[in-house]
């Protein structure tokens, strides 16, 4: 197919919020004047993704999210702007759109809560018109992949947390969807839960070039998954680009570790002005932080060496929590 | 017996909260009165022999109509599984190991909630009857104070009928089937369905000697004068007596079931 | 894209899968049946009685009242089996359990339906046929093959006006879960509505369930016709033959509003 898996033109959607009112008066005067405040909760976002992409979409709570992955599933109708999505436009042909995707929710099953995992399946498949030798191969990999054989017979409802969210991501891959989107799809999940399922999602991408769009709070999950990342701020997108290229813009300054094999004394404060800055300094151990437009790891070495014999290095990158932290708190942004 | 009271007052207090609901069941418990006078209206339109079937002439059917429309809410005609909610999550344990009775706890919010649908509910719709049907009245403020005794005492037995039925959560998984049931003894034995009067002979004595009676049926012969006040309100007194002791015990099996189950 | 037969095959699959999860509690699937049936058992025993107080209704002897009577309930309960599912769209908003209908590439409207599968009314469906029974053997009904063909088609309008009106229930849950409440004076009333004569109540009542919820036209005009009475309120005799015609309009309006519903869908959360 040509063109952009997934594009976003302009997207936005508003909600009127009733205004609550108070006593029996109150609650009359509500069914006759119907009125309220208007908020957008997604003001106006635009962004296109290709094929075999993977990308993160992050943002504090609030900032439009779920609401923009609702609009690009055919969940809510948009209030103005324009999807495009597998070639479909959501809101004129949900349904055959609905075949060309995948959807997991990590905080609501998509599963049938009183049937058991291998039952629900079987409906998916008949939802989906899965023709029953795919079905089994699916079911097959996704048996082996995701370990189901243990819970197949269970009701949803008995199943962990962990355990239903591969069931759920079994489910959303039943019909060989060209694109998957995952709303937090390790929230409350432990280390080992999380490891399994984002293993999963790099080998699937590797194998199938499913298009996938995550959101998360678990930056983890980004690091691990995604080389590009939309971030989304008030109902708005901040940034749109690369994870290494976030950290060159906001993230500021890279950190190198300096161990002498003995204390470099005072003297080592003549480094700075070199366009880098000691940050500690404490017995041989030193910290040095600088910019990486203006200066190289390599320049920082050949500068220490000055001081004594280095005896081992390590590099830190900025944590990406710490960019995307200083991104929403940053000097442009309003943020109380 | 102060935390009783509170307890009843949180559970009225509470009521005022759902006010678009209770306009909406004072809207639907109307609309069903006025279908159903004009049933009974037609039905005694062409009746020849006479005006009154069994003890009631059509005034006082409509009568029995509107107060039974207004008595839905506060008694409970259609049932209540709050216990049985708490039995699902886990906090009847709790609830039985505070240091009050067990029943208390539940019947003064019971009360509490009764008295909220009596006057939000029960009296707004009685009123529009009042509005739209010529109804009868009790004649006599005697009789006016008996028919408001009477209502509580309804609510109590119906109360403790609704208590046993959701003990018997502890028996049994799945509560839907016996609700169906337990809701359509009261309809019928109760008198909410058709006035008991009108039933077979055979199956008229037997409802008379049950219970449910006491929930629709006496304060709808107190206010249109066909108990007497003594017999009516002693009547519901003699079934509170019953039901309370049946349901004490019911709870005390339930509680020894509790205890081997270990909670 | 599916054709609707397509799509109904698939809702029919569906509801069997449904179904086998609900007999895997052997115990509880017949207690509701089990349950459902003592309810209508009552429920007849109820209207025997109050019949048997009485000798007609408005002109019209008590066989041809439960002639009425029958032909609606039986209507309206196989109505409920099927639309059982649309009881729970106000539950489904409230916890956000909608969304997941609009991923699926199935029609949302055929994917509620089948969202919930439930054999209870059975029992009242027993109930109708039961007293269309008692009807027929009081009544001396002149059968032609005509109005032996119009019985179904009374029975399938029934259906499809009942079906309709839970639909609408469903749609005013997409603007309000609150006060939900009302729309049982509309579903259950109207049931109760369309099971007696329809010249016994005030007008006020009558031209609402002739013009605004055809009623009127999918069981009292056509039981005027099966019956072969004159008409009280004087109508021309074109109505008894109306009701297929005026609830595919309303069911046309209905499936307009349930688009509209769908479009007003707000989901939850953020």
């Amino acid at each position: 197919m040509d063109g952009p898996m997934i594009e976003a033109r302009n997207l936005e959607k508003r909600f009127t919020v009733r205004r609550h009112r108070e006593g029996a008066f109150g609650a009359m005067r509500s069914l006759v004047d119907r009125g309220g405040n208007e908020v957008s909760a997604v003001k106006d976002v635009s962004f296109s993704i290709n094929r075999g992409e993977m990308v993160g979409y992050i943002g504090p709570n609030g900032a439009g999210k779920s609401t923009t992955i609702k609009m690009l599933t055919g969940i809510l109708v948009p209030s103005s702007g324009e999807a495009t999505v597998a070639g479909f436009t959501p809101r004129e042909s949900r349904k055959q759109l609905a075949q060309q995707i995948g959807v997991v929710f990590g905080q609501r099953t998509q599963l049938w809560w009183d049937l058991a995992l291998a039952d629900s399946l079987e409906l998916l498949r008949h939802m989906y018109r899965v023709p029953e030798k795919r079905f089994r191969e699916n079911l097959n990999r996704a048996r082996e992949l995701l370990v189901l054989d243990d819970f197949m017979h269970t009701p949803v409802r008995q199943l962990s947390l962990g355990q239903r969210m591969r069931g759920d991501l079994a489910a959303a891959l039943l019909h060989d969807p060209k694109i998957l989107y995952l709303d937090e799809p390790t929230i409350g999940l432990d280390i080992v839960a999380k490891a399994r399922i984002r293993e999963f999602l790099a080998a699937l991408n590797r194998e199938t070039h499913v298009t996938v769009l995550l959101t998360t709070h678990d930056l983890a999950d980004i690091e691990q998954l995604c080389r590009r990342i939309i971030v989304i701020d008030r109902g708005q997108v901040v940034y749109d680009g690369e994870l290494g290229a976030l950290r060159n813009r906001f993230g500021g300054k890279r950190h190198v570790i300096l161990d002498f094999d003995q204390d470099p004394g005072d003297a080592i404060s003549t480094l700075a002005g070199n366009n880098l800055e000691i940050v500690d300094h404490n017995g041989p151990r030193v910290r040095v932080a600088f910019d990486r437009e203006t200066t190289s790891t390599p320049r920082v070495l050949a500068l220490a060496s000055h001081h004594g014999t280095v005896r081992d290095v390590s590099i830190e990158e900025p944590a990406i929590e710490d960019v995307i932290r200083q991104m929403y708190e940053g000097p442009d942004s309003q943020h109380p | 017996m102060r935390i009783y009271f509170e307890l009843a007052l949180r559970a009225f207090r509470q009521l005022f909260a759902y006010q678009a609901a209770m306009l909406a069941g004072i809207f639907t418990n109307s609309v069903f009165g006025v279908m159903l006078s004009a049933v009974y209206l037609a039905l005694f339109d062409s009746h020849s022999d006479g005006t009154s079937v069994e003890g009631f002439s059509a005034r006082e059917t409509v009568t029995y109509v509107w107060i039974g429309q207004a008595l839905i809410a506060p008694v409970m005609i259609w049932g209540w599984w709050e216990i049985i909610k708490t039995i699902r999550t886990g906090a009847i344990v709790t609830d039985m190991l505070k240091p009050l009775s067990f029943f208390g706890f539940w019947l003064s919010r019971d009360l509490g909630r009764a008295v909220g649908h009596l006057l939000l509910r029960g009296v707004p719709t009685l009123i529009i009857g009042a509005l739209f049907y010529d109804l009868v009245y009790p004649g006599t403020p005697g009789r006016w104070i008996a028919f408001l005794v009477s209502i509580p005492f309804a609510v109590i037995v119906s109360f403790c009928f609704r208590f046993m039925m959701n003990l018997w959560g502890f028996w049994v998984l799945d509560h839907r089937g016996i609700a169906g049931i337990a809701t359509v003894i009261v309809g019928v034995a109760s008198g909410h369905l058709l006035p008991i009067a009108w039933y077979p002979d055979a199956l008229r004595d037997v409802f008379n000697m049950l219970p449910f009676r006491a929930i629709v049926m006496l304060p709808v012969e107190i206010w249109l004068g066909q108990a007497g006040i003594v017999e009516g309100l002693g009547l519901q007194v003699f079934w509170i007596l019953v039901m309370t002791a049946a349901a004490h015990w019911l709870q005390s099996v339930a509680e020894r079931k509790v205890v081997v189950q270990g909670g | 894209m599916l054709t609707l037969r397509q799509e109904c095959r698939i809702a029919i699959r569906i509801a069997g899968i449904r179904l086998r999860g609900q007999i895997a509690y052997p115990a509880s699937f017949w207690m509701q049946i089990f349950s459902s049936f003592v309810i209508h058992a009552a429920e007849i025993l109820a209207l025997l009685a109050m019949f048997n107080r009485f000798n007609d209704m408005g002109e019209w002897t008590l066989g041809e009242v439960a002639f009425l009577h029958g032909i609606s309930m039986t209507a309206f309960s196989i109505g409920d089996t099927i639309a059982v599912g649309l009881d729970s769209v106000p539950s489904q908003i409230r916890e956000g359990e909608f969304d997941r209908v609009l991923i699926r590439p199935l029609s949302s409207w055929i994917q509620t339906l089948v969202s919930e599968v439930s054999l209870r009314h059975l029992g009242q469906c027993a109930q109708g046929v039961v007293i269309l029974g008692f009807a027929l053997s009081w009544t001396d009904i002149q059968w032609t093959l005509q109005k032996a063909l119009f019985m179904p088609v009374i029975i399938a309008t029934g259906v499809a006006l009942f079906i309709a009106l839970f639909t609408l229930v469903a749609i005013l849950s997409f603007w309000t879960v609150n006060s939900i409440e009302v729309v049982n004076a509309f579903t259950y009333g109207g049931s109760d509505l369309a099971q007696f004569p329809l010249h016994i109540f005030d007008r006020w009542m009558r031209n609402l369930f002739l013009f605004v919820i055809p009623g009127g036209f999918t069981a009292y005009y056509p039981a005027l016709y099966i019956l072969g009475k004159d008409d009280p309120l004087g109508m021309t005799d074109t109505f008894r033959f109306l009701g297929p015609l005026v609830t595919a309009g309303f069911c046309l309006v209905v499936a307009w509003g349930w688009n509209q519903g769908i479009r007003h869908y707000r989901s939850t959360g953020s």
